[in-house]
């Protein structure tokens, strides 16, 4: 069953639209006139069969909450040829990431990579452990054998500061 | 000329595209750029922007507040996703005041200073446009003659316009300039813009990997001597892991990949130790013989 189809079976919901309109801070999502030059040329069309077009519509008809729902608003790749494109400055992506933080905020399905790199950047500053690597020859590398310098994590105070800003809305 | 720049790795080139890391410490100097690194290793925000747009700003403006600490006006950062979290950043402290006022606010707490006058820059328009392509090339001592290489710019620099990018988001040139500036070619092709797929590795791996291995199998078909890259992520999908690609789109794939810097590296006639060629994994020897031949 295709997004559209899924809609017709639902309501919609302005308050929750209003919520995506603010987190969007004045771009122009309600100017979007159906061209669909973003998803023409939309990265993860062909093989996710993201429509940023779509989601635009939905967003302005008010089916926020289906939408923050579902998995197709954690398909985009963000190669912002959509932002780029569009002659309306509607940002199909902005609303995208905007979707995304709502659906977090619901606690709705979110990929769980995500929520592993918040918490790994709580934990040491980085989204990402350092990691051993090979060379071609079989040779494991790590980044005091290549004689990079080691940088420091954040100072004990950025714990608490980063938890806080994650409590935004 | 010579300029002094603060650097910010992000966390792809500390935790693991060490090449990236190494070619840009051995290049840069000798273009006469000077790196001085942060005081602490963070990330840019850009995983958070899904989970919390504002506490993704928050990262990067604190990225921001530890260059001011350096006291230098620009700001090196090698990696496109991290420069297009730090711009977008950017522009949502400075135009929205309620933002601005919570996170320098928040700043405070630690004592840290957002300063809006710092300049960001890429590797590509640092040497392009401040360090410029003529001093590119006359540092050029062992010229790349008869190689031919694709370029792979990447999205997040060079769009979306309205933000400030570091090239044309269409027509992207730079990146082709210093490749020539090398005496090495660069041709144009037809899947030029098309994404690495890296952001996708974190919610649909398999997706990631063929848009990858879609994009190598298509420059092989070309018939270069490698492709160009200059952004941790896609080293990672178009090198790290081109076999993995390959196998999710059923194409044998050799395809030597290399950061611009080594390539710049090379041209210079740096130690490819030094340069880190020994941990790419596609199979960059097939371009390297032909470099000391
Ligand atoms: S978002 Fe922009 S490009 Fe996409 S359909 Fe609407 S107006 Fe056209
Ligand atoms: S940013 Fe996302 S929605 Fe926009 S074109 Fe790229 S993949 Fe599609």
């Amino acid at each position: 069953m295709g997004l559209t189809d899924l809609m017709s079976m639902a309501k919609p919901n302005l308050e929750s639209r209003e919520k995506i309109l603010r987190k969007l801070r004045g771009r122009e999502l309600i100017n979007c006139f159906q061209c669909i030059k973003c998803t023409s040329g939309c990265t993860a069309l062909k093989l996710l069969e993201l429509k940023p077009h779509e989601i635009e519509k939905l967003v302005n008809f008010g089916f926020v909450d289906e939408l923050a729902a579902s998995d197709i608003i954690w398909t985009c790749v963000t190669c912002l040829k959509c932002v780029q494109r569009c002659p309306q400055k509607a940002s199909p992506y902005h609303v995208i990431v905007a979707l995304r933080n709502l659906a977090v905020e619901r606690e709705a399905k979110v990929p769980e990579a995500f929520m592993k790199a918040v918490s790994q950047i709580l934990e040491t500053g980085l989204a990402e452990a350092y990691q051993k690597v090979t060379t071609r020859k079989m040779e494991v590398c790590d980044r005091e054998s290549l004689k990079l310098p080691k940088i420091p994590a954040p100072k004990e105070g950025f714990q608490a500061v980063f938890l806080k800003a994650l409590e935004e809305r | 000329m010579r300029v002094k720049v603060a650097v910010f790795w992000g966390c792809c080139i500390l935790a693991s595209q060490y090449a990236y890391e190494m070619s840009v410490r051995e290049v840069l100097p000798k273009l006469g750029v000077e790196l001085v690194d942060l005081r602490e290793a963070l990330c840019c925000g850009d995983p958070v922007r899904s989970v919390n747009d504002f506490a993704a700003n928050y990262l990067s403006a604190r990225v921001l507040a530890l260059a001011n600490l350096t006291g230098l006006p620009n700001l090196l950062v090698p990696c496109n996703r991290c420069h297009f979290t730090i711009s977008e950043a950017k522009r949502a402290v400075e135009r929205d005041e309620k933002v601005r006022e919570k996170i320098v606010g928040m700043l405070k707490e630690e004592g840290l200073e957002y300063n809006p006058n710092i300049k960001v820059w890429h590797v590509i328009d640092l040497l392009h446009d401040c360090v410029g392509l003529k001093s590119v090339g006359k540092a050029v001592v062992k010229p790349l003659k008869g190689l031919k290489l694709a370029s792979h710019v990447g999205c997040q620099i060079i769009r979306y316009s309205d933000l400030g990018r570091v090239d044309d988001a269409e027509n992207p040139r730079k990146m082709d300039e210093l490749i020539r500036a090398t005496d090495a070619e660069s041709v144009d092709y037809n899947e030029k813009l098309d994404c690495c797929g890296s952001h996708l590795m974190l919610s649909h791996p398999d997706t990631a990997l063929s848009l990858a291995g879609g994009k190598v199998k298509a420059v092989q078909g070309l018939c270069v001597d490698g492709l160009v890259v200059s952004c941790p992520d896609c080293g990672l999908m178009f090198d790290s892991k081109q076999k993995e690609a390959g196998t999710t789109v059923g194409a044998k794939l050799n395809l030597p990949v290399l950061y611009l810097t080594q390539l710049l590296g090379l041209a210079l006639n740096i130690e490819q130790e030094k340069l880190g060629l020994q941990l790419n994994q596609s199979p960059v020897d097939q371009l390297l013989s032909k470099v000391s031949a």
